[in-house]
């Protein structure tokens, strides 16, 4: 049985509601900022339960503009979790800041226990990652902020609709950036990000930042980038920002079935813990497993496309060189780095797909 | 008198009239991939093609193609470019987003980086030099390279405005180290939406931007260096290849129109000074570019009977609030200044008939009593 990761084919079987605006687009022409941008942003602020939503070019530049908003730049340090995707730590470079790397916890999150020993004189900010859809540990973090003066962006590229105790993830710190990249639980037909802030300054500073810092057509008030959201695409996200909360249902579904199938095969296997008051959005789903590499060819031979995020943590990366990381340095990512897998759990799964899934995984260590 | 007659400085809408294009869009975006799809490559080679350059690289904007260009030569803090103070924010932005400072000189007659007052501009510090095809004029390429040449300087062509623009046949994007071309709406070639193109005739900067696009990734899992995410979205790619079936016509329209402002408007001097041209020069006009004693009552009195223009642009970006940190004061470059209270941008564009034209004009000529 198929079971591939990418569902883009069955999101947008139907793509002619979505075409037909498009198509009105091109004839209205208005294509830079235009009101579907403003709708766009609105209705994602109110999804978040925040005042504010700035559409920009992608997820990374939410991050960096973010950073850079709140006055991060060179010289300073961003601390942020070392197994993450590469745009977390290149967004604090293209700050013209320094990431600084703190080993995750078992839930592959950022693990606070660890942070305070990284903080320096130069750190201007933490940055920790909602991965995979699975909330960070807000609580301790703001914590740690609070008594160091420290700002906190959230990287939620992947966790739009996460929370804990009900509480919207971009709720926690100052500044929080989404990702609408195509496999994104919410997503549009290119690249595209949000960054959301209940900051009035912000807000104005970030809109500026993303738009040449231009106050009007003429005059330019601080030295910008070009970062806007097309809006192409925010006719898009306008089309399936209503679906957020049936797709996170859908995959939350999808995850604690493959949770159910998969703890039995512990201890080979290993599902992190779900927390009853944290909401893991499941834009991944990630567990550990002995053999790895074996069992990621056996699911491949059976046309389940599993993957891998990420086989080589930050530190580790060539253009981390520079950094002054070693081996042995983040145990627990480089350790998980080995040993993680992800299923795919999109929303247009079927339960026979996910059954088989779990089959084959059992399969997998039955026969050995 | 004479009924008022509606000439809009640009007429976006006419581009997707007719519903060819967009037929044809709608159609490939059934297909598309949407990030780095195959619509991308081919319309990336096109337009090297078109450029003459080896290489084009699909980018999120101009910006980041100035942006990427400075970071593939290893531009960063402490460094200076130079550039010029009349352009788009943009080009002093761009040397801004990657830690350097920007260094103005200021410009000719004919709106372009006057290479007389290069020299000067040249420290221990410069890193680069930045002229800008400031309307869709190729600026003085061979002056400037001379000495960038002799300063064992690069030189990055700003040609946001210059698509389709050449000097004796060689086209602007591969008379430098690197062209950067902004494909934003309003441009001669533009998407709907933001989009850029780098052009390089060096294998090397080709490769380097290609990583700096997407995140520095050599491959799925390995990242070499610290990138950015700014990729051509593979649905712009589609319209851009659209839009670049017509771009022979489009520059040949408004090559047409402002020959026609050529002849109409020179017997107004002194009132009106029209653009100078060199022999052998294509300038593709982005902009139609005339100075005019009293401008602003010009364009008051212009508007009034219905004809839209604008000013590319009204402050310089040395005096902008954004350059404050860097030191410059009125009068730093008169040249700039003085033409920044008198330029003023007359419709140009493709769609322009003659009848509106001859109105423009007309009107002009009321206006000066002429």
């Amino acid at each position: 049985m198929r079971v591939p990761y990418s569902y883009l084919r069955e999101q947008f079987a139907d793509s002619e509601p979505i075409l037909r605006d498009i198509k009105g687009l091109l004839e209205s022409t208005q294509f830079t900022l235009g009101p579907p941008v403003a709708e766009f942003e609105a209705r994602f602020a109110r999804l978040c339960g925040a005042r504010h939503a700035i559409g920009v070019g992608t997820g990374t530049d939410a991050l960096s503009l973010s950073l850079k908003a709140l006055g991060v730049g060179p010289g300073d340090e961003v601390i942020t979790a070392a197994n993450t995707f590469i745009a977390t730590a290149g967004a604090i470079v293209q700050a013209g800041a320094r990431p600084v790397f703190v080993d995750v916890a078992d839930d592959f999150n950022i693990d606070p226990g660890k942070i305070e020993a990284a903080i320096t004189s130069r750190t201007k900010a933490l940055l920790p990652v909602h991965y995979a859809g699975q909330p960070a540990k807000m609580g301790p973090i703001l914590e740690i902020g609070r008594r160091r003066g420290l700002p906190v962006v959230e990287d939620a590229c992947q966790a739009i609709s996460a929370a804990i105790d009900g509480k919207l993830v971009s709720n926690f710190g100052a500044a929080a950036g989404f990702s609408l990249h195509p496999l994104k639980n919410l997503n549009v037909w290119g690249d595209g990000g949000v960054i959301v802030t209940s900051s009035p300054e912000l807000d104005g500073k970030l809109r500026l930042l993303r738009n040449h810092g231009l106050v009007n057509r003429d005059e330019v008030e601080i030295f910008g980038h070009n970062c806007r959201l097309d809006t192409l695409q925010a006719i898009v996200g306008n089309h399936l920002i209503g679906d957020t909360e049936a797709i996170t249902a859908a995959r939350i579904k999808n995850a604690l079935a493959l949770d159910a199938g998969l703890r039995p095969l512990a201890p080979r296997v290993r599902v992190p813990a779900r927390l009853p008051n944290e909401r893991h959005v499941f834009h991944l789903y990630m567990f550990e497993a002995d053999d790895r590499d074996r069992l990621l060819a056996w699911l491949h031979q059976r046309e389940i496309e599993a993957k891998i995020h990420y086989p080589v943590p930050l530190h580790l990366q060539p253009a981390s060189r520079r950094l002054g990381y070693r081996e042995g340095d983040f145990p627990v990512a480089e350790r998980q780095a080995k040993r993680i897998i992800t299923l795919p759990v999109h929303q247009h799964l079927r339960a026979e797909q996910v059954r088989y899934m779990i089959d084959s995984v059992r399969e997998f260590y039955h026969a050995r | 008198m004479t009924t008022t007659m509606h000439v809009k400085y640009m007429d976006l809408p006419r581009q997707f009239e007719g519903g060819t294009i967009v037929a044809r869009v709608v159609e490939e975006f059934k297909r598309c991939q949407f990030v780095l799809g195959p619509q991308l490559v081919e319309f990336e080679q096109r337009f090297a093609r078109v450029c003459g350059a080896a290489h084009a690289v699909g980018l999120n904007s101009g910006t980041d193609a100035l942006f990427l260009a400075l970071k593939a030569l290893g531009v960063g803090p402490g460094d200076e470019v130079i550039t010029v103070p009349n352009s788009f924010v943009a080009s002093a932005g761009a040397i801004v987003m990657v830690g350097a400072t920007p260094v103005f000189v200021d410009v000719n007659a004919e709106y372009l980086m006057d290479p007389a007052y290069l020299a000067d501009a040249i420290t221990p510090r410069t890193r680069a030099i930045i002229p800008v095809h400031l309307t869709g004029n190729p600026a003085d390429l061979d002056a400037i390279g001379a000495i960038a040449v002799r300063r064992g300087l690069p030189v990055i062509e700003d040609a946001a405005q210059a698509v389709g623009a050449a000097v004796g046949g060689r086209v602007v994007g591969s008379l430098g180290i690197a062209g950067a071309f902004s494909l934003f709406p309003l441009k001669n070639l533009g998407v709907a939406g933001d989009g850029g193109m780098l052009t390089t005739g060096s294998r090397e900067i080709a490769d380097k931007v290609m990583l700096l696009r997407h995140h520095g990734l050599r491959n799925r899992d390995e990242v070499e260096v610290w990138g950015y995410n700014s990729r051509l979205d593979t649905i712009q790619a589609i319209v851009g290849d659209a839009v670049l079936d017509s771009l022979e016509s489009v520059t040949a329209a408004r090559i047409r129109n402002a020959a026609f402002y050529d002849r109409a408007l020179a017997p107004l001097a002194p009132q009106i000074t029209v653009p100078p041209r060199r022999a052998g020069v294509r300038q593709v006009f982005h902009t139609y570019v005339v100075q005019a004693e009293r401008r602003d009552a010009l364009r008051e009195f212009l508007a009034s009977r219905g004809v839209e223009t604008k000013i590319h642009y009204p402050i310089p970006i040395h005096l902008q609030k954004a350059a404050e940190g860097l030191g410059y004061k009125r009068g730093a470059f008169p040249v700039c200044e003085a033409q920044s209270e008198r330029i003023v941008s007359l419709p140009v564009h493709e769609y322009l008939t003659e009848a509106e034209q001859q109105y423009v004009v007309d009107r002009i000529r009321e206006f000066y009593r002429r």
